[in-house]
């Protein structure tokens, strides 16, 4: 061996031994170095984060996502906003049906809200007309505004079984129970009677 | 146990983790709202975490992703791979355990739900992150051919 392959190989080494505290000193260094990089460039959206308006924006963007995926998938599926919805609601015209997850439903629902999550539906462990005998009621599914597709799904569900009037409400529960609409705490949904 | 101090078994989990990391860095890097947005839909951080999360997060992955594949900070990048998804992986089973069915945003470009599926890939490509930082020797590497010494 060449004595230049010798010191090579002790540089090596030495590199290599190296101990956990060195390791994670250089790790934060790099994870501080990578925030601040993400941070400067995306000055913006901090900014937007602190002001609270990240939040509405993310709303809207996923309310406007949600629609085009249902155009896309299942074009047949209406939407109704929340101001129609609660005309709806007040003059008692439709059927509100949560397709969220029974446990979601049981942490609050819109006041009168039936809890028959997609899952139910799909498994069959639900007998839908049974419950809403008329194929032509009004009925206005939702789930939890635009991050979750879970509205739409029902919506389809019931319309391939038959169901004329379906609407979408895509804010969702969130979206009511923000704008102070009448919610409650459900003792039990459709899943478990 | 021969087989962990494989030379080219551990140049091909480096790289393998390399990429994967710098594909998911750089493709919330380049949607960055889009990300805010699953970090929202987890419903775990105060509104206003989410930006700086959401901005950081990506660029950790991108740089980390970046010093594997060229080899170079190879165990101060796995650890802190490492760090990234032992934090999913918990995130992932406290969402899973509340019920939540969203987009677990992983990888841009991979429609996963939070489940049993996201956390499997997680804990696999932890074992990855954690090969290299304890058995990686980084004898072989991109950075190491061109520059003649390892600084890994």
């Amino acid at each position: 061996m060449r004595q230049g392959d010798g010191v090579k190989q002790n540089d090596i080494s030495r590199n290599l031994d190296i101990s956990f505290g060195t390791v994670l000193k250089q790790c934060l260094f790099l994870i501080i170095i990578a925030c601040l990089i993400g941070w400067v460039i995306n000055y913006q959206l901090l900014s937007k984060s602190f002001s609270g308006e990240l939040r509405i924006e993310i709303q809207k963007k996923q309310l406007a996502d949600l629609k085009v995926k249902a155009k896309q998938v299942s074009p047949g599926v209406k939407f109704i906003d929340l101001v129609s919805a609660k005309k709806l609601y007040d003059e008692q015209q439709a059927i509100f049906l949560d397709a969220r997850s029974p446990e979601e439903y049981a942490k609050g629902t819109i006041y009168g809200a039936i809890g028959l999550s997609i899952m139910s539906v799909v498994k069959g462990s639900v007998n839908i007309e049974k419950l809403i005998p008329n194929k032509n009621a009004l009925i206005v599914s939702f789930c939890s505004g635009g991050e979750c597709d879970a509205g739409v799904e029902l919506a389809e569900e019931l319309a391939g079984r038959g169901y004329t009037n379906i609407f979408v409400l895509g804010e969702g529960y969130p979206g009511w129970r923000d704008a102070y609409y009448p919610v409650s705490i459900p003792k039990r949904g459709v899943d478990k009677l | 146990m021969k087989l962990l101090h494989n030379d080219y078994l551990q140049l091909a989990v480096r790289l393998i983790m390399g990429g994967l990391f710098l594909y998911a860095g750089i493709g919330k890097i380049t949607a960055p709202m889009d990300f805010a947005s699953m970090i929202y839909n987890y419903k775990l951080l105060p509104d206003g975490l989410i930006g700086p999360v959401a901005a950081a997060i990506p660029w950790i992955e991108t740089l980390s992703g970046f010093c594997l594949l060229a080899g170079f900070r190879v165990k101060d990048s796995s650890l802190a791979i490492s760090g990234l998804l032992a934090m999913f992986i918990v995130i992932l089973i406290i969402s899973a355990a509340r019920g939540l069915d969203v987009e677990c945003g992983c990888f841009s470009g991979v429609e996963r739900k939070v489940g049993f599926l996201a956390i499997f890939e997680d804990l696999l490509m932890l074992a990855g992150a954690l090969f290299i930082l304890f058995f990686d020797q980084v004898k072989l590497a991109p950075f190491t051919f061109f520059t003649g010494r390892n600084n890994s």
